[in-house]
């Protein structure tokens, strides 16, 4: 299984690389939503799972949630905001624009585990 | 900076009486961490002169703190959700034909932590029971602390995104300083109530379905042994008992059957058990 | 013209606990002491800015011992592995995660910068007034959360 990280921030991105490789994801890494774009368009296999920044330079995640949810070839990546961003009104945006499930930052291992446990990424109990 | 063999079994000794919690030899590191923040509220320089203090004039709300710092109140969301689906897809559907007089439901969350057992079982029963039907919960822990948390109904960041499910996060909740309030459709269904299970239990009505889950754990054979008996007395005798998922009666009390519900077991009160009799009925 | 809520230390305090839970004390064994005067031993600064319905900062500000425990913990390493680079993208990501979280507490129209992050105290804020600060020690070593406002909307941002 493969997943892509899409954050600017390295930290974040090592941390999230963390985490779902610990759950056996094979894990990319994009700095934004454009080069993200870019990654997938050259893969021949597109990644399960996408976790997506919401504030990023060049395509922020909500454009690519969107660019994404249009694109058949990426239709089956299940997409999963991990973000500050946390009024009612912005999350209800990226669910409308097509994200799946939603992650606000700060947040736990357990709690991203939960999320995947969730879309059936992971079985559930995964983490107990 | 290390904590002394005395003041941890001081410590070790007032959690166990007060909570039936048993602290082993080789957690004083946990100990010494928890009770710092504990020590420099009320002012002491360490951890040692708190307890010191404290060994030399017993103070019961200084008690109920420590006991409090060390209780692990880990929870979350619909945890191990089976037992939520076996909720929805057996007990309710059961339910609503034997309970057609009535038309309502009562649930025990008998050790709900910070809330989130509580309100979780508010979403199932909601969502899953028919229109006209009425659900109450009762939730009770020994933490005074976690009552007034859980029944203030706010949430951080970090506990919202353990196990919700971001569509009842935005359907249930809104938000409120730095985290999440509970809506008042689900939180005018929720009572709560300071409770000891090790303690002799106040007079409650009996319940439909009982959420003992993961406290159990805590206790030695006999006291689970004892806070099973008093807990099933006061479930009705058709009712469900759901335990946490390293939990069982099996080998601790044979009033109680196994059954499966869903993906998952619960467990019924027997018709009756002959006295004197233990081990398989 | 309204007065517009302004978030309280005890918002940085909450902020502050959900951040340690999440990432620098899962365990909760080693809590960000609230409280003792912040010693001057301020090696790093993180920020960010925010603007349109609100503008001012806030800032993330710590020794760098504390910025070192806090690239292990972030990251998952051992103290001694850490680069510089490590504290820098740690620290710029804990000014971001607290200023994200104060931004959602704030009027609707109000963005967050990208962080910054220098080495000492940072000065860069002289029209603005500090509206609070959350300061203490995280394993003995100074560290501190502050908040600054600017006077209006005249107010450049700095970074
Ligand atoms: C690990 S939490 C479980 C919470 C929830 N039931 C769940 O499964 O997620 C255990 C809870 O049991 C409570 N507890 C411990 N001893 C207790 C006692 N003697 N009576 C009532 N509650 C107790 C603790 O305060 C804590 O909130």
């Amino acid at each position: 299984m493969h997943a892509i990280v899409i954050d600017d921030s390295r930290a974040m991105r090592l941390i999230l690389r963390r985490i779902v490789g610990q759950c056996g994801f094979e894990v990319l890494e994009a700095g934004d939503g454009r080069a993200a774009l870019d990654l997938l368009g050259g893969l021949d296999t597109v990644p399960q799972l996408a976790l997506v920044d919401w504030n990023m330079p060049n395509m922020d995640g909500l454009e690519f949630v969107a660019a994404a949810r249009e694109d058949a070839r990426l239709r089956d990546m299940t997409l999963v905001m991990v973000t500050t961003e946390s009024e009612q009104s912005q999350i209800v945006r990226a669910l409308a624009a097509g994200a799946h499930e939603y992650v606000i930052k700060p947040f736990t291992a357990e709690a991203m585990i939960d999320k995947l446990a969730l879309l059936g990424l992971v079985p559930t109990g995964a983490n107990t | 900076m290390s904590l002394s063999a005395s003041d941890f079994a001081f410590v070790a000794g007032l959690v166990r009486r007060e909570s039936a919690i048993v602290l082993a030899p080789g957690k004083e590191y946990l100990v010494e961490a928890r009770l710092l923040p504990v020590a420099r509220q009320a002012g002491a320089g360490s951890v040692a002169d708190y307890l010191g203090t404290l060994q030399r004039r017993p103070d019961p709300a200084a008690h109920r703190s420590v006991v409090d710092a060390l209780t692990t109140n880990e929870t979350s969301w619909f945890r191990d959700r089976e037992p939520f689906s076996a909720l929805t897809d057996v007990v309710v559907p059961h339910l609503v034909g034997t309970r057609a007089a009535a038309r309502s439901v009562r649930v025990w969350s008998a050790a709900c932590s910070s809330g989130q057992e509580p309100y979780s079982l508010a979403i199932t029963l909601q969502q899953a029971l028919p229109a006209g039907w009425r659900y109450q919960i009762h939730a009770t822990d020994i933490s005074t602390e976690m009552i007034k948390r859980a029944s203030a109904g706010e949430f951080s960041q970090v506990e919202v995104n353990r196990g919700l499910p971001v569509q009842l996060l935005v359907n249930h909740f809104t938000r409120s300083g730095t985290g999440w309030k509970v809506a008042p459709a689900l939180r005018e269904n929720v009572t709560f109530q300071q409770l000891n299970l090790t303690a002799p239990l106040p007079a409650l009505a009996s319940f439909d379905v009982i959420f003992l889950r993961n406290v159990l754990i805590y206790f030695d054979v006999e006291t689970k042994r004892s806070v099973l008996r008093n807990i099933c007395k006061l479930l009705r005798p058709d009712g469900w008992l759901f335990l946490g998922a390293a939990e069982t009666t099996i080998g601790v009390d044979e009033g109680f059957e196994r059954v499966a519900v869903g993906r998952t077991s619960a467990y019924r009160p027997r018709a009756t058990v002959p006295a004197g009799t233990l081990g398989k009925g | 013209m309204t007065e517009q809520p302004t978030p309280t230390v005890d918002d940085l305090r909450e902020i502050a606990e959900q951040v340690w839970a999440a990432y620098l004390d899962p365990e909760g064994v080693r809590p960000f002491l609230v409280g003792e005067p912040g010693e001057p031993g301020t090696a790093v600064s993180a920020s960010v800015s925010l603007t349109g319905g609100w503008h001012g900062h806030v800032v993330v500000s710590c020794s760098s011992g504390a910025a070192r425990h806090a690239a292990a913990a972030f990251l998952a390493m051992e103290a001694g592995e850490v680069s510089d680079e490590d504290m820098t993208d740690v620290m710029g990501e804990l000014a971001n995660i607290v200023g994200g979280n104060v931004k959602s507490m704030l009027p609707a129209a109000t963005a967050v910068s990208l962080p910054h992050v220098v080495a000492g105290a940072d000065n860069r804020f002289p029209t603005t007034r500090r509206i609070c600060e959350l300061s203490g020690t995280w394993l003995d070593e100074p560290f501190s959360i502050s908040m600054w406002q600017g006077r209006g909307l005249a107010e450049v941002p700095a970074a």
